[in-house]
């Protein structure tokens, strides 16, 4: 692979483009596919099967053919509220998983540069920071503060843009409020038990990062029943 | 799929080129039967035998350094390699899952 394309796919991920590479394994000459755009010279005459390739996320050798496609998505876009210990250790695990993380809380003391270096908190009540992120049903929450003032609004507009994932942290009994209040909001029975809560897959354990796995866990397991 | 679990081999390659090491990607292409990782899983070599990622679940990875070093030496652009069980003339190892991969290296420059 020439190291100019390499750079170019490293540029991509970052801009969190959804692209495929292509690569002729005869000469390993290889170039970046991107939907819409027009297709090197080299690779047009496969035109119809790259972008059979694209359009089922398929990685895989063109049959009877030297071709081999790549196909990159972009990474899951996860919305943490609360920057509490928890929290930080979600965006640890998160990091490796390549998950893209985007913390929000309107408690100025919590989302602090010293407890989360490196890392951009929206410092911001929930209602007005969703008006800066695009959401869809491919975006998961995960609710971490207990407090229905600043959890509520969130899974209110998690529910309503159907986020294949939404986690809040809390005893049965808090989680048992939360659903009183969500009906009372007008939300159905099934959009309510749509929510992980309490959060997570039981692992037993109480510490912050045996917390934060027990909820990764779950994240990635939900991801891949998408 | 590269999904949002992607292990980001290409980014630690492209490190390793700006350190001045010679760099083969080595990504499994094609899949048979039970094999230990999908394809497109990738692992770097450098002239070295260093190695970073993985093609499989540890079953060859010695030779596929060894194939890597090989082009390095011979300054080959790119070559592909299989993996079957019973394949023991060409190869030291084998898959004990019984699977089968294809595998393409390839220098990066």
């Amino acid at each position: 692979m020439q190291l100019k394309i390499l750079q170019e796919i490293i540029k991509k991920k970052i801009n969190k483009s959804e692209f495929a590479i292509i690569t002729n394994l005869e000469n390993s000459n290889s170039e970046i596919f991107e939907l819409g755009k027009p297709i090197g010279k080299n690779f047009e005459k496969y035109k119809d099967q790259i972008n059979e390739f694209y359009k089922n996320k398929k990685n895989g050798v063109i049959e009877n053919t030297n071709i081999f496609v790549e196909t990159y998505i972009r990474p899951i876009k996860v919305i943490i509220v609360g920057a509490v210990h928890i929290a930080q250790y979600l965006i640890d695990y998160a990091k490796s998983l390549n998950f893209e993380i985007i913390v929000i809380d309107p408690r100025g003391y919590f989302a602090t540069e010293q407890r989360f270096p490196d890392m951009k908190i929206m410092n911001k009540w929930p209602d007005e920071a969703f008006k800066e992120i695009e959401t869809n049903s491919n975006t998961a929450l995960i609710a971490l503060t207990h407090d229905p003032k600043i959890d509520d609004p969130a899974l209110q507009h998690a529910l309503k843009k159907k986020f294949y994932y939404i986690g809040a942290l809390g005893s049965k009994k808090t989680h048992a409020n939360r659903c009183q209040r969500l009906t009372e909001a007008g939300f159905s029975n099934n959009e309510i038990n749509s929510i992980h809560g309490p959060i997570g897959i039981k692992l037993g354990g109480k510490s912050a990062p045996e917390i934060a796995l027990s909820i990764i866990a779950q994240l990635v397991s939900e991801t891949y029943k998408r | 799929m590269k999904n949002s679990f992607d292990e980001k081999i290409l980014e630690e390659a492209n490190d390793w080129v700006k350190g001045n090491q010679k760099v083969v990607l080595a990504t499994v292409i094609q899949t048979w039967g039970s094999s230990p990782r999908p394809t497109g899983s990738r692992m770097i070599v450098n002239e070295n035998g260093d190695f970073s990622g993985s093609v499989s679940g540890g079953c060859v990875e010695s030779a596929v350094v060894r194939e890597c070093i090989g082009i390095i030496k011979d300054n080959k652009p790119f070559k592909k390699i299989e993996f079957k069980v019973s394949n023991e003339s060409a190869w030291e190892v084998g898959l004990a899952c019984g699977g089968e991969i294809a595998v393409y290296l390839e220098r990066v420059n």
